[in-house]
């Protein structure tokens, strides 16, 4: 039997023979077949897991500590989350439907924060306002000897909070501005006041969007190593962290399990909340934007609050970064090699390819979950998640053991590094690529269709170039997680390959971190570039 | 890959000698013992082999700029004596590309030394590559057992990562002459890793704030001390001191062990992020006394050599314990014998004064004295401890955490 009469007889059996359910079934393989790949990392987790014995298992499942330390990661993601939609979408709205001043610059300052690696930001904070911090030696003259201490839940929740509540802040906004102001208008004629109008008409509207970046901040907390460590917060990944290192894989798998389960949870609670706006999402056409409220006299106050968050975020971090490289004294300035270009250009390059593989791997995920039809074909695109929710160093020694044992050919490579970013990063460009498909008319690809065009001409000439701005923002995201990703690059770097990312580590492991400045800067000065891109996109979707 | 290959390699560094660069080696020996010590006995006889008429201002220029590449710099080198131990002139040549992986950050420092070795052997280069010496001990063994080893030589910032791959069989042995001149406890029983720096356990403290009489001789004496109520400090995160805890653990049991943690809380103890701001702490008073390893002390003093800062050793325990820097040759057919000569390189007078003024590090050579007013290793009273057992930090990991520590 050949292969298309096996494809034949499939469709048979489902009932459906037309020659478009199989490009489905192709579709289908294809995006399976990445979901697949994306998730060997985890293969080892579960290797792992199988020597544990039972008893073991449960005895480690049931001790208070776990207890603790799960609760603890439930308490920071919720946490997290919910501060970052308290910021990102007034933050979206402001910057998108008020005559708020320097319109243009507050956007990108507020989107901005997403290019700096919360370590670094950790490490400002516990530098700036830690026990013996900047902030404690300008008040102690003041007779104030005891700051609130900023480690443990309090810090890391503003630190997380400060550099992801971006996603949030991007997605609601690129929703904001597809908004039909149609429907706004409508309400307001219906007497509802302006604020009624945004609670019934567009926050429903909203909440695909708000979910979408919402998921990303949850899993990025539920993954992030660096902020929990240097703010000694125990959760999930820093036990993880701390029993793989000590090979202790028993602890480092079962805790991996739970981590996965909790990301399924996750996963399964925003879909819920996409699936109640969804419909909605694509039978907006409208290209009215509602019209711009405004503030008057309280402008300026307004402006105040996205001053003082890009202020924490975007000036502290380098600010204290300055102060050490004021503060080393020659020894400690010497402790490290000199940094060199050639790191800068490596980040580059592999986050380049890593966002190249990425979109390429996202379309047929998103394509089918967009367009495909039941659960089932939302199934690849969800579990392409995981591989983001997992920590760094668990992806890390997956695929090392992965590449060590399947192909030892491509170990050490570059290779296995660019797919790590992808495992790590691909959701960010699924997402992207997704709604920008959601927001493309299905009719548009029939009509070509039925001018004769075959399905994927169709596609290259009509769906392309309408999705391509969620494309490239995909890829732009891609490219600025994987400028600062840290756990996988450090395990997983070719020999002799050193990045911005590597390089920080190094100088700061030698306490230098004066020397961290100039990379640290370089590293968010060329993510910056990219965050431009994403918010360039916009040109596509509105005329300003 | 046998005997065979290594004398190849050995053979092969004997044809790539080059007189000139002995020169420059054995020369600038003369001249640090000349200029720090104001004597010339360790090096004082190779000025007859190679103090040769063909000098020219260039060279001699060229051999001054060497002394400082194995040398550190300020108040700790006054009235240093010149180092004594198998000079690296005594050795054979580097020849061939090594790659060494490297644990931990701090070993920026050791690429300096390694750069200073390429300059030295025209025909030797290295690449390396550094990760935290827990995580590249897994990666080894994991890459060993798939026969996949990236590195010939593994360096490590501490002895549990190299007990961890000796322990899963990734090491092959070092020869008898590279181990031969460091003391027994530092090196593996059968010659699988050695130790190429020391650092020790102290207590820093702020002399104008204690006396040395104020601090107990006895770690575990630390949490009655009236002198030390709510002014000392530990960075309970920091690996060194998880080694620290690990040692108690083997020597004192976990039950006295998590009593000692609960006990330092209640005594007021305060967290830092790592052990050079507990040792920065304790020099400006912010701390009267800390736990930290000895080097940071030293870097703070030599920023600072006003600051009232001195180091405490307690005796025969945990906080005395010493845990060195090593180097185990991981088992690959290449390169053999260029590592164990690499090592041996590590191990010379030459080197060791760099750990020793360059790192603050504890030197493996008896010849080699420490910087400042330290004790010399063997005065210090360490612990009964095989260092490879500190590997074992699960259970001290679940000690921190059930007194509350971590």
């Amino acid at each position: 039997m050949s292969v298309s009469d096996r494809i034949e007889g499939v469709s048979r059996r489902l009932g459906q023979r037309s020659p478009s359910d199989v490009q489905t079934l192709v579709l289908a393989l294809l995006a399976g077949s990445v979901a697949v790949a994306v998730l060997t990392p985890l293969l080892w987790v579960l290797n792992s897991a199988r020597s544990v014995p039972v008893d073991r298992f449960f005895d480690i499942l049931f001790r208070q500590t776990t207890l603790d330390i799960f609760l603890n990661t439930v308490v920071l993601v919720v946490a997290v989350t919910a501060l970052s939609i308290l910021i990102g979408v007034p933050l979206a709205v402001l910057t998108a439907q008020t005559d708020l001043p320097f319109r243009r610059l507050f956007t990108i300052l507020a989107a901005l924060p997403l290019v700096v690696p919360s370590y670094i930001g950790a490490f400002a904070f516990v530098s700036a306002f830690g026990p013996r911090g900047v902030l404690a030696d300008a008040l102690a003259p003041l007779g104030i000897e005891q700051l609130p201490s900023i480690y443990g839940l309090v810090g890391s929740v503003i630190v997380l909070t400060l550099f992801t509540y971006p996603y949030v802040f991007l997605t609601t906004r690129a929703s904001l501005l597809s908004i039909d102001g149609r429907s706004v208008e409508a309400a307001r004629t219906l007497n509802h006041t302006r604020l009624g109008a945004f609670r019934r008409v567009t926050l429903p509207q909203l909440k695909p969007g708000i979910a979408a970046g919402a998921l990303l901040v949850a899993l990025y907390t539920l993954s992030d190593f660096g902020t929990p460590a240097i703010m000694q917060f125990d959760v999930f990944t820093r036990i993880i962290y701390v029993r793989t290192t000590a090979r202790q894989v028993d602890f480092a798998s079962i805790f991996s399990i739970l981590l996965v389960g909790l990301t399924v949870v996750i996963l399964l609670a925003e879909s819920r909340i996409e699936r109640g706006g969804e419909t909605s999402a694509y039978v907006n056409r409208g290209t009215d934007r509602p019209g711009v409220v405004r503030l008057g006299r309280w402008r300026w106050v307004a402006a105040l609050f996205p001053l003082a968050i890009a202020t924490l975020a975007l000036a502290l971090p380098p600010a204290i970064l300055f102060t050490w490289l004021g503060r080393s004294t020659p020894e400690l300035a010497g402790a490290a090699v000199d940094f060199q270009w050639t790191f800068a250009w490596n980040s580059v390059t592999v986050s380049a390819l890593a966002a190249g593989v990425s979109v390429l791997a996202a379309l047929p995920l998103s394509y089918l979950s967009a367009r495909g039809k039941g659960r089932l074909a939302s199934l690849p695109e969800r579990a392409s998640y995981v591989g983001y929710a997992v920590p760094g160093v668990v992806v890390g020694f997956g695929l090392l053991s992965v590449a060590l044992n399947v192909t030892p050919f491509l170990y050490g490579s570059l290779a296995v590094l660019v797919f790590a970013y992808v495992v790590r990063f691909l959701p960010q460009a699924v997402g992207t690529t997704r709604s920008s498909i959601l927001q493309v008319d299905p009719q548009l690809l029939e009509a070509a269709r039925t001018l004769g065009k075959p399905p994927l001409v169709a596609f290259r000439k009509v769906v392309l170039p309408l999705v391509m701005p969620g494309i490239v923002a995909g890829a732009a995201l891609v490219f600025l997680t994987s400028m600062k990703e840290l756990a996988a690059t450090l395990l997983l770097r070719p020999f002799g390959f050193e990045t911005l990312v590597t390089y920080i580590w190094q100088v700061q492991e030698a306490a230098a971190y004066g020397q961290a400045a100039v990379p640290a800067l370089v590293l968010v000065g060329i993510s910056a570039l990219s965050m431009l891109v994403i918010l360039g996109r916009e040109r596509y979707d509105v005329k300003e | 890959m046998t005997a065979d290959d290594s004398r190849r390699d050995d053979r092969a560094a004997t044809a790539g000698f080059r007189p000139s660069r002995r020169r420059f080696l054995a020369t600038s020996g003369v001249a640090v013992t000349g200029a720090l010590a104001g004597c010339s006995g360790l090096f004082g006889g190779d000025d007859g082999d190679y103090g040769a008429p063909n000098y020219d201002a260039v060279d001699a220029a060229m051999e001054a700029a060497a002394l400082s590449e194995f040398q550190g710099s300020g108040a700790i080198l006054e009235g240093r004596p010149a180092p004594g131990g198998r000079s690296m002139e005594e050795l054979p040549n580097l020849s061939g590309e090594l790659a060494i992986y490297l644990g931990g950050g701090e070993g920026g420092l050791y690429l300096d030394l390694f750069d200073v070795l390429e300059e030295v052997y025209p025909e030797f280069s290295y690449t390396s590559q550094s990760k935290p010496s827990s995580e590249l001990a897994t990666q080894i063994v994991e890459e060993a057992r798939a026969n996949q080893l990236q590195a010939d030589l593994f360096i490590s910032i501490g002895a549990g990562s190299l007990g961890t791959v000796v322990e899963e069989d990734a090491t092959r042995p070092m020869t008898d002459e590279t181990v031969e001149p460091v003391p027994e406890a530092f090196v593996e029983p059968d010659n699988n890793w050695v130790g190429v720096a020391g650092r020790a356990r102290a207590i820093p403290y702020n002399t104008e704030q204690l006396d040395d009489g104020d601090l107990p001789d006895n770690v575990m004496e630390f949490p009655d001390a009236n002198a030390l109520q709510d002014v000392m400090g530990w960075a309970p995160t920091y690996g060194a001191f998880q080694d620290f805890v690990t040692a108690m653990r083997l020597q004192e049991g976990e039950d006295a062990t998590l009593q000692w943690l609960e006990d330092m809380q209640a005594a007021g103890i305060q967290s830092y992020d790592n052990e050079f701001l507990i040792s920065d702490a304790v020099s400006t008073g912010e701390l009267a006394a800390g736990f930290a390893n000895h080097y940071y002390a030293l870097r703070v003093l030599n920023g600072s050599p006003e600051r009232p800062l001195d180091l405490h050793f307690t005796r025969g325990d945990a906080g005395s314990l010493v845990n060195v820097s090593g180097a185990a040759l991981l088992d690959r057919d290449e390169n053999a014998g260029l590592a164990d000569v690499f090592v041996r390189h590590l191990l010379s007078a030459e080197a060791q004064e760099f750990f020793a003024t360059r790192t603050y590090a504890y030197p493996m050579l008896p010849g080699v004295q420490p910087v400042g007013d330290l004790p010399p290793i063997d005065e210090l009273e360490t612990p009964d401890i095989d260092l490879t057992e500190l590997a074992n930090t699960g259970p001290t990991t679940d000690l921190l955490t059930e007194a509350g520590v971590l």
